[in-house]
């Protein structure tokens, strides 16, 4: 088990060099460096650009440049961002807990409707249920995610007044300083009447939309799954003995069909990190995603670089986290190694 | 004992609440985060709008207008012709304090000379805290304006020019030259913190600053004690929220109550709605076709004219504009002073256009380049489908036009070295002075490298554009520039095409906001009706 865990976490390695190499290069390849992008019609004179190339180390050699930066990296060294001038680890430390909160209810939502909702429709197969919910499933899955979520925004705030529109809590009523960074807990800790209440109510509805596209997948890898665990012989064993059909499905067929929906699981943590981008922007969340997308614009090198290392490292600790799960639930990987 | 003490502070805590919930707060919608507070070292209206409230200037717009009046200076003389300008500083006035930094002195000399040594002089302590890049000094020039400034008393600055340059006044009045504290700066140096300067504002203005969370929200509370027009409203809440159709969203359901930047298609429905108010002006830019006078044909002034008649603007700000765009026919938008209407537009005429052509001994068909811009620009929303629009009107008049662009920063460049024969262009106005658009066509400009696009140099044109520069009386120069509007329209160095339309947007509830032809959001003044 030991010696597993190890061999995934040495096999990260290389994976680091590689996403430090293509978010390197990547960005430089876009035309315009970040001191052309900001000039408007004045345009800047010859030296100034000059300078500010110096200062930036952008009139380094490229593989100079490159080098520098694995060195500052290897050194926790994440660079200063260039709009902002604050260190990029801590403007990233300060988004993050928005996103990870958005992020964790969506999946939160994910799960909780979808491995029931994919269980039932495993079970009652071949019924309208089943084929309602597939069908759902299908269009949750293809939902472009932009329109899905100005969509409700329409509905549910616009039309029925049911959700604010974006934003994470009612800026008039509560006022209260950032502790965490996750509004729910600060909002708890707040003492504010309702601010708890208020922050969920905010929560809801991007939470949804960036939960559709793994709802969608939960759901129907739980049904595939189950359909598959129904026909095996322990199961039919359990039934001949008697036992109660919830207790046959819920315990029996469920934790077994579980080990591929927990790999999906672990999978979907990517797009929804990339899910967030969009749904940070419709929401006006704060979040990382959005922050991305401005380095972009603004060929915020070292933000962009920076932001871009971080996530993916969520992203590879999240799913060697979840092999390590894996071989937790399913006693047969562990031992076979 | 202990149980009524416990009543009484929660007592206290709901009293606090209630009477939180009943003060007013205006909440508007911004589009982004600003880079930092220190509009020295931003170059984005949004950084600019977002610090703002903190702030003042030593001279300053005057709320909806491009008027320069007092600020933090009450007074000034000009003597020496126009180079020495001496500023009478405002007594009593007091900084807002912070949660960790509290004011012990007034405003005086010592703030000015920071505020514009710092961005000035490279050995100033702060020089280079937070990057060191001051784009809007070096971009208006300072360096090459300033001869020195002093400190003659706590309440008089002595600024030196090394030539007569009475736009610097409009200049100052820009956000780069907003005034901070310097009392702030040492003690933050002293503590080891000199970037938080640049982070947590301590200024003037008339909101003092309370928080900001990143890519959420900016507050700001009234600064009760203001020197200027006071604010009406007790909080101001910047809700950062960069979708513009949430924001309309948002407007409707009165999480805010204005909004920066509707979309230009959402404008008839948000026309109609009777619980908000729309206002629109156009903004402070120009947008322009260049044709190179130095290459032939376009020396001769009825070439230049002839192209003026062959192109449908009209039908360019329709289609392409859709509504967020006006015909040009000056460099100046009318919203700044001396804009002369007198001086006529060409009319669309492509009969007339061919025919002048052809007295002009040119020879159709004619090959020329069109450049267009390859990036969106606030005065050119879509430069190819404009230029498309323009190569076919010159079609009908023996023109075939073949279209060129290359990257933005390349583009500008090989435009100031006169590359191309004609091209796109446009101007965003800085500061609302004129000079700030009619340099664009002065002799100085027209040099290689230069900002001049035409290449255009008439002595006539130029010795008024000098000479405006001396005079303090902005009759006398709003004069020269009407005449020189006159000349401009007989030369034709360039065809104006559009200026763009501003719209703003708020509930109806909101009173008292006056728009701005610079395009800032100034929030002084305005109140909510309940």
């Amino acid at each position: 088990m030991f010696r597993y865990i190890l061999r995934r976490i040495v096999l990260t390695v290389p994976t680091f060099v590689a996403l430090m190499f293509i978010t390197f290069v990547a960005i430089r390849l876009v035309p315009g460096d970040p001191v052309e992008v900001r000039v408007g019609e004045h345009g800047i004179s010859p030296e100034r650009l000059a300078m500010f190339r110096r200062q930036l180390g952008l009139d380094q050699p490229v593989w100079k440049q490159f080098l520098d930066y694995v060195w500052r990296l290897l050194h926790g060294d994440f660079g200063t961002s260039l709009s902002t001038s604050n260190p990029v680890l801590r403007e990233f430390l300060t988004l993050f807990p928005a996103t990870l909160e958005l992020s964790f209810a969506a999946m939160l939502i994910a799960v909780i409707i979808g491995v029931p909702a994919g269980a039932i429709a495993a079970v009652k197969r071949g019924s309208a249920y089943d084929h309602i919910l597939m069908a759902a499933s299908v269009t949750g899955f293809s939902m472009p995610i932009f329109w899905w979520g100005l969509l409700l925004i329409m509905l549910f705030s616009e039309r029925w007044g049911l959700t604010p529109v974006s934003g994470r809590i009612d800026l008039i009523k509560y006022y209260f300083e950032p502790v965490t960074g996750f509004m729910l807990i600060d909002a708890a800790l707040s003492d504010q009447k309702g601010a708890l209440l208020d922050a969920l109510h905010h929560l809801a509805l991007p939470a949804f939309v960036l939960g559709t596209l793994p709802l969608a997948v939960i759901a129907r890898m739980t049904r595939s799954s189950m359909l598959e665990v129904l026909n095996e012989d322990y199961i039919r064993a359990a039934r001949a003995k008697g036992l109660s059909p919830f207790r046959v499905v819920g315990l029996h067929a469920l934790r077994n069909a579980m080990i591929p929906v927990v790999t999906v699981i672990g999978l979907s943590v990517g797009a929804l990190l990339s899910g967030a981008v969009l749904t940070e922007t419709i929401f006006s969340w704060p979040g990382v995603g959005k922050w991305l997308i401005e380095s972009i614009f603004r060929r915020d090198y070292p933000a962009l670089q920076g932001g871009v290392m971080l996530i993916s490292s969520v992203v590879i600790l999240v799913s060697l986290a979840v092999d390590i799960l894996y071989s937790v639930i399913n006693p047969r990987i562990r031992h076979a190694r | 004992m202990k149980s009524s003490k416990i009543a009484m502070c929660g007592f206290t805590a709901a009293l606090l609440v209630s009477t939180a919930a009943s003060a007013k707060t205006l909440v508007y919608c911004s589009e982004g985060s600003p880079e930092n507070f220190t509009p020295a070292i931003n170059d984005t209206g949004t950084s600019f709008d977002a610090a703002r409230p903190a702030y003042d200037q030593l001279v300053e717009f005057k709320r909806g207008t491009t008027e320069v009046g007092p600020g933090l200076a009450e007074r000034w003389d000009v003597t020496d012709g126009g180079k020495t300008i001496a500023f009478h500083l405002r007594k009593g006035v007091k900084f807002n304090a912070t949660k960790d930094f509290v004011p012990t002195r007034d405003f005086n000399a010592d703030d000015v000379l920071f505020s514009i040594n710092r961005q000035w002089k490279p050995d100033h302590p702060y020089h280079k805290i937070s990057g060191g890049k001051y784009d809007y000094f070096n971009d208006m020039d300072m360096p090459n304006l300033l001869d020195s400034i002093e400190k003659k008393d706590d309440y008089t600055i002595v600024m030196k020019l090394k030539e007569p340059n009475i736009t610097i006044l409009a200049d100052l009045a820009m956000d780069f030259a907003t005034i901070q504290s310097a009392e702030y700066a040492d003690y933050l140096m002293k503590k080891g913190t000199p970037e938080q300067f640049d982070q947590i504002p301590v200024g003037t203005g008339p909101f003092a600053f309370v928080a900001y969370q990143k890519d959420a929200v900016i507050r700001y509370r009234a600064n009760k004690n203001y020197w200027g027009e006071k604010p009406l409203v007790d909080d101001l809440v910047f809700a950062i929220t960069p979708d513009p159709t949430a924001r309309y969203a948002k407007l409707k359901t009165g999480e805010c109550h204005f909004m920066i930047a509707p979309r230009p298609a959402d404008l008839p429905e948000m026309q109609k709605d009777p619980t908000l108010k729309v206002i629109s002006q156009p903004g402070l830019n120009v947008a322009y076709w260049a044709f190179n006078n130095l290459k032939p044909p376009f020396d001769k002034k009825e070439v230049r004219q002839a192209f003026n008649m062959a192109i449908d603007r009209d039908a360019i700000i329709r289609d392409v504009y859709l509504g967020a765009g006006t015909k040009a026919k000056n460099l100046i938008p009318p919203t700044l002073w001396s804009y002369n209407d007198k001086v006529p537009d060409y009319p669309y005429d492509p009969e007339k256009a061919k025919a002048m052509l052809a007295e002009a001994g040119v020879k159709t068909p004619l090959d020329i380049d069109l450049w267009y811009q390859p990036v969106q620009r606030p005065y050119n929303p879509n430069g190819k489908r404009i230029a498309e629009m323009m190569q076919a009107d010159l079609a009908k008049i023996g023109v075939n036009a073949k279209l060129v662009t290359y990257e933005w920063g390349e583009y500008r460049k090989r435009l100031q070295d006169g590359e191309p024969i004609t091209a796109q262009m446009g101007w965003t106005g800085d500061n609302g002075d004129p000079d700030n658009f009619f340099f664009l066509r002065g002799c100085a400009a027209a040099r290689i490298g230069g900002q001049n696009i035409p290449k255009w140099c008439n002595k006539e044109y130029d010795e008024m554009l000098v000479k405006a520069r001396t005079l303090s009386d902005q009759n006398e120069r709003a004069k020269l520039y009407q005449k020189m509007q006159e000349i401009e329209h007989e030369e034709a160095p360039d065809m104006k095409l559009a200026h763009s339309i501003v719209y703003e947007t708020m509930r109806a509830e909101v009173s008292g906001f006056k728009q701005s032809p610079l395009g800032r959001h100034e929030f002084q003044g305005v109140d909510l009706k309940q």
